[in-house]
């Protein structure tokens, strides 16, 4: 591991102006589970010069219901998230996403924040001391294209990248239709994640942080429900997964939202499933027809086909779990 | 004078003959693990653990290339950082002639089938001479790279573990980059890259074998029908939790190893050999072991005599202690044995399930497995063949763990559920058709049991019933992909069998030391691999002394004299336990001696504590010898003792008696029948919109002949069962094709199963006796992990209706066979 520096930010504006300071050469550290293994393993070709821990800034891990909005502070655990009664009746999707992601002990290390933000799994990407100098890290080559590409995305690349988006809570906060507010903004969650500068996985500048998650309050008639296929129940990230939510009026959809992720560089929302959904009764042939007009689509890689399958799989059962 | 020369019979049928029926320690359940505070607590100490004054830490480069040379090095920078104090290049004279050669590695008979030790009985040729045969864990430091991974080029050591690391960062090597092959298959094709010319410089083979027993052409004449299908084995790892190390301390004239090893002092006699090193000049110190499962035991890998040689060099160079180690990821480039298998089969059998015939057509990567033991093994099949080919690719050497019988487990589990799926019959019917010993029946079988003192049991028989009532076989077995659950999911069922492996040979010795206050030490030297064996043997000795099992003690670690049987943490107790318990029985004869026998000082006489008796007619109980025909006449053994050191012996240990024991030879030995079977059943529902398995129960019931510690032996099913599970379904070493560089070495992105992975696992013991260890026991772990796979394919298949023979069968996989099925029948119900 290379030498870094590291700062306990006592406050967000320290953080922020930490940030500046180092000029896009630090990181935010929050649970560390996933920066502490890149730094670990080198994977980057030139590591930041400093972390900066947030996890010393008081009050930033509620979990709050005000008005008609949910507020979740980024230092909220995976853990806790998961348990949360509110969460499990109101917001189902993410209470599951949440209870879903990795294992017990990581859950216990690991914040919201940092599961939205955290940084690709793709293995070449991730292989130790940058062996794999890909795209993402300033190279030239996707080196999935012609090569192990079981895990990578089935709906093509962005910026020749294939490395799909790992996280479990971004589908369920997309579906859920999620605001994220930064010390500069408030973004859509759905537009959170940009696919324009390779090296970045959302639209966070050098400078900015991260400080709330604010989901809208669902109405009465409103049900929500993710699930994940991974291959181990303890721990893995997901081959798929997927979070829907569904608005009812009568027994009709009013309105349909639906997030897949670890399908595509980017959560990969189906407009045209939501689309077809609206007005009609969630029976078996419409969900079925859903799940076909989501993956329309794909255009799998050369050992990544059988994502299909699952995809449709997952999004006809939080649909019909929504009923 | 004329001598006539004698022979030293080894008796290979060696066993138990009069076992007694009742004991009081062996046996029972509920004795606490010995080790089990220190381990639970984190005191227990690891190789890595082990920190002396002065201790430099030394780090291996490793080649980024799978296939490469070496055309320049610079390891300027690197001397020139701060805090480290020396590198060791592969040029370094000191190198020359400390890589392990030919019959050197006589200690891994997997390699070689030339001097005696190796397990095969077939005819098999090396495919290079002797000279040639070089493998390459055995090479130290070398200038050319056969895998990612392989430590080549230079070692530094340093003052911490992060320089050491730093310093790596800084050699600058020039590269020469080779080309490569990745698959058995594609190293065979005319043309192929050749995958490491220094041994095979025309093409990649590095063994064939042929075998033949009886005339398969014959046996599919007469067959009713034949089948051929293909199956696949693609490679899996150790992925031990304690990732690999040893430190070594050269001190004047003598040397201390720290060993991390399963065969500690098979690796110090190589160690020795290099070195120009006498043997009593070096000691070992074998801390406990992080779970290795055997993958730390050939002593001639590089993980193992590589890391040895490197810290003995440096450490007689600086004259400090030096800890060599890998990291996680290093800790990845050793693979199972039977790397990368592809195998084809021809199976003639008849409407009653009798098989008549097996051909199995294999083709491994190096270090691969036959395929056919266990037909020979376990069945009275009269025609079998086997064709086997091993081809040399550049990815990591492999070897053994638990065990080398991975492939020959799964061939056999894959022909009986073919046949079995063919005929649509019950498979444990086939199963019991076929049982029988090298191509000879149950009858036959049964004859050798009676003529050679065994019971004559029907073990597989038992295993079956005991099984199926588990499982509830009779309600729950079904036609093939006939089964929807109410979740949607596909009911499977699968079952299985084999016999432990019976690799109950070697040679093992060890002390049995009475204090003079009447408490036990064991003395000999063994590796913690396996489960347990601290308390097992102290057991045994408690047992045949009488004495209380907190009187006995055994801390295995230090080299004593003595050495158990280490190779095989699974099967040892079968050699072992005669040790200790011979050296028990004398020890307890020699106790009873003292209590009866007065010790006369020059005018004096002083009488024992019964000085009236015969040590017939004394026994001992408790830790309490008495009087058998009045047991209210009694005295401690502490008593005793100290009255046989005449009340002066408080710094010696007045009662000390030892055992050596030699039985069989290595692995398959023709007429040395297995006779204890084992019976695996599954459970699993497959999702059949994500291909997703999961198994909700695995029944093991293992002949083990004799459990001495149950728990013990039901640890090693539970183990087994996550192992076997997740090999089944996802244990796999990926490697980018382009590059062969490997993208998954990592406890996240390498699959092990764990225990939040399995619902139910139900484990149930068989005692027929009927092995050839002390007591009739016959071991247990080998199989198990080995098994499961088996069983596992043969639930999927029963719930889908189509076959997933490429191991592991991940969800791809499975949702191509279901829809396989879908197009046959049109849907799954």
């Amino acid at each position: 591991m290379k030498r870094f520096k590291h700062y306990d930010a006592c406050t967000l504006d320290e953080a922020v102006s930490l940030l500046k300071e180092f000029d896009g050469k630090a990181n935010i550290i929050a649970g560390g589970t996933d920066i502490v293994g890149l730094f670990k393993d080198n994977v980057f070709a030139e590591s930041p010069e400093a972390l900066i821990n947030i996890k010393t800034i008081p009050g930033l891990d509620y979990v709050q219901e005000e008005e008609d909005m949910l507020k979740i502070g980024p230092l909220a655990l995976l853990e806790d998230l998961a348990h949360n009664k509110l969460l499990k009746s109101n917001y189902t999707a993410l209470a599951e996403a949440a209870r879903r992601t990795a294992s017990p002990h990581i859950r216990e290390m690991g914040t919201i924040g940092g599961n939205i933000c955290q940084f690709s799994r793709c293995w070449y990407y991730r292989l130790p001391n940058n062996r794999f100098n890909c795209i993402r890290k300033g190279g030239k080559d996707c080196f999935a294209e012609e090569g192990e590409n079981r895990y990578h995305s089935i709906f093509g690349n962005v910026k020749d990248c294939l490395a799909v988006h790992p996280s479990d809570t971004a589908p369920a906060l997309i579906a859920l239709e999620a605001k994220v507010k930064t010390t500069k903004r408030v973004i859509e969650m759905a537009d959170f994640y940009q696919t324009e500068d390779a090296k970045k996985f959302s639209i966070l500048d050098s400078d900015e942080i991260l400080i709330e998650i604010q989901i809208p309050r669902p109405s009465e008639s409103t049900k929500s429900k993710f699930e994940k296929f991974a291959i181990r129940k303890s721990i893995d990230f997901p081959i798929v997964n997927c979070a829907s939510k569904v608005e009812f009026e009568g027994d009709k959809v009013k309105k349909a939202n639906i997030c897949l992720n670890a399908v595509f560089v980017t959560p990969y929302v189906p407009k045209k499933a939501e689309e077809y959904l609206e007005g009609k009764a969630l029976e078996l042939d419409t969900v079925e027809t859903a799940a076909q007009l989501a993956l329309q689509d794909a255009k799998p890689l050369s050992k990544n086909e059988y994502k299909i399958e699952i995809a449709k799989s997952l999004i006809k059962k939080t649909l019909l779990a929504c009923k | 004078m004329n001598k006539k020369l004698g022979i030293m019979e080894i008796e290979p049928l060696v066993r138990d003959r009069y076992i007694q029926e009742e004991f009081s320690i062996i046996g029972k359940r509920g004795i606490a693990r010995m080790c089990g505070k220190e381990k639970a607590s984190g005191r227990a100490e690891y190789t890595r653990d082990v920190k002396l004054p002065g201790m430099l830490y030394c780090r291996i480069l490793s080649s980024p290339y799978a296939h490469a040379r070496i055309k320049s090095i610079n390891t300027e920078k690197a001397e020139a950082l701060p805090g480290v104090r020396a590198v060791l290049r592969y040029d370094d004279p000191e190198l020359q002639g400390k890589e392990l050669f030919g019959l050197e590695t006589k200690f891994n008979a997997g390699h070689l089938a030339t001097d005696g030790q190796a397990f095969y009985h077939g005819k098999e040729e090396l495919a290079v001479t002797l000279e040639q045969w070089k493998q390459g864990a055995g090479r130290i430091l070398d200038g050319v790279a056969w895998w990612e991974g392989h430590p080549v080029g230079a070692a530094v050591a340093a003052d911490t573990p992060e320089l050491a690391e730093e310093a790596l960062t800084l050699i600058e090597v020039e590269w020469e980059e080779l080309p490569l092959v990745l698959n058995p298959l594609d190293a065979l094709k005319p043309g192929a890259p050749l995958a490491a010319p220094e041994i095979n410089s025309k093409n990649n083979i590095i063994r064939k074998l042929k075998i033949e027993h009886g005339d398969v052409e014959k046996g599919f004449k007469e067959a009713d029908k034949v089948i051929k299908f293909d199956a696949r084995r693609r490679p899996y790892t150790v992925a031990e939790a304690e990732p690999i190390s040893d430190v070594i301390l050269w001190r004047g004239d003598n040397v201390e190893i720290w060993a991390h090893q399963q065969q500690a002092y098979d690796g110090k006699m190589l160690f020795a050999l290099k070195m120009g090193l006498p043997l009593n000049k070096i000691k070992l110190h074998v801390p406990y072991q992080g779970s290795q499962f055997g993958g730390g035991g050939n002593p001639m890998m590089h993980h193992t005599h590589g890391v040895h040689m490197i810290s003995g060099i440096l450490s007689k160079r600086l004259g400090r202690p030096i800890k060599t180690f890998y990291d996680r990821r290093d800790t990845f480039y050793n693979l199972s044995q039977d790397a990368d298998c592809h195998t084809s089969f021809k199976v003639g059998f008849n409407n009653d399930g009798t098989i008549t015939a097996v051909k199995i057509d294999n083709i491994c990567a190096k270090m691969g497995q036959y395929g056919i033991d266990h037909f020979e093994e376990n069945t009275r099949i009269p025609n079998l063949a086997l064709n086997y080919l091993e081809a040399q690719i550049n990815v990591a050497p492999a070897y053994w763990f638990r065990c080398e019988q991975n492939h020959n487990a799964l061939c056999l589990s894959l022909v009986f559920e073919h046949v079995a799926a063919e005929l649509g019959m019950d498979p444990t019917i086939v199963a019991l058709k076929n049982d029988g010993v090298e191509g000879k029946d149950m009858e036959y079988l049964s004859k050798f049991k009676k003529e050679h003192g065994f019971p004559d049991r029907d073990s597989l028989r038992e295993c079956i019933e005991l099984g199926k009532k588990a499982i509830d076989w009779d309600n729950k077995w079904h036609k093939p992909g006939t089964k929807v659950l109410p979740n949607g999911k596909l009911h499977g069922i699968g079952f299985t069998w084999t016999h432990e492996w019976d690799d109950t040979r070697g040679v093992a010795c060890a002390g049995v030391l009475m204090h003079c206050d009447g408490t036990v030490d064991i003395l000999s030297q063994k590796s913690d691999d396996g489960l347990n064996a601290m308390t097992t043997h102290c057991q045994i000795v408690a047992e045949e002394m009488g004495l209380k099992l907190e009187d006995v003690n055994f801390r295995m670690f230090e080299e004593v004299g003595f050495q158990m049987m280490t190779p095989d943490g699974s099967c040892n107790l079968a050699v072992d336990a005669y040790v200790t318990r011979n050296a028990a029985r004398k020890a307890k004869q020699k106790l009873l001696e003292y209590a009866t026998t007065p010790i006369k000082l020059i005018d004096i006489e002083y009488p024992p504590a019964f000085p009236n008796n015969y040590p017939d007619d004394l026994d001992v109980k408790d830790s309490i010898v008495f009087l058998k025909s009045d047991p209210s006449k009694n005295v401690p053994v502490a008593e005793v003792v100290k009255r046989a050191t005449l009340n002066q012996g408080g710094t010696r240990a007045p009662l000390f008696t030892w055992s050596w024991h030699r039985q069989g030879r290595y692995g398959t030995e023709k007429g040395r029948h297995r006779m204890c079977r084992q019976a695996y059943f599954a459970e699993v529902e497959v999702d059949p919109g994500t291909g997703g398995v999961e198994v909700k129960k695995i029944v093991n019931v293992n002949d083990v002949g004799k459990a001495i510690s149950p728990e013990t032996c039901e640890g090693q099913q539970y183990g087994g069962d996550y192992m076997g599970t997740g090999r089944a379904l996802a244990e796999e070493v990926i490697y980018d094709p382009k590059t062969g560089v490997r993208l998954n070495a990592n406890l996240l992105d390498y699959k092990v199963w764990t225990m939040r992975d399995i619902d139910t696992t139900v484990n149930l013991l068989v005692e027929t006796g009927m092995g050839y260890g002390a007591y009739g026991l016959n071991g247990i772990g080998e199989c198990i992990a080995t098994v499961v796979p088996g069983v596992i394919g043969a639930a999927i298949y029963n719930a889908i209706g189509e076959w997933v023979d490429d191991h592991p069968m991940t969800p791809d996989k499975v949702l191509k066979a279901i829809s396989k099925a879908k197009a046959k029948r049109g849907g799954l119900r």
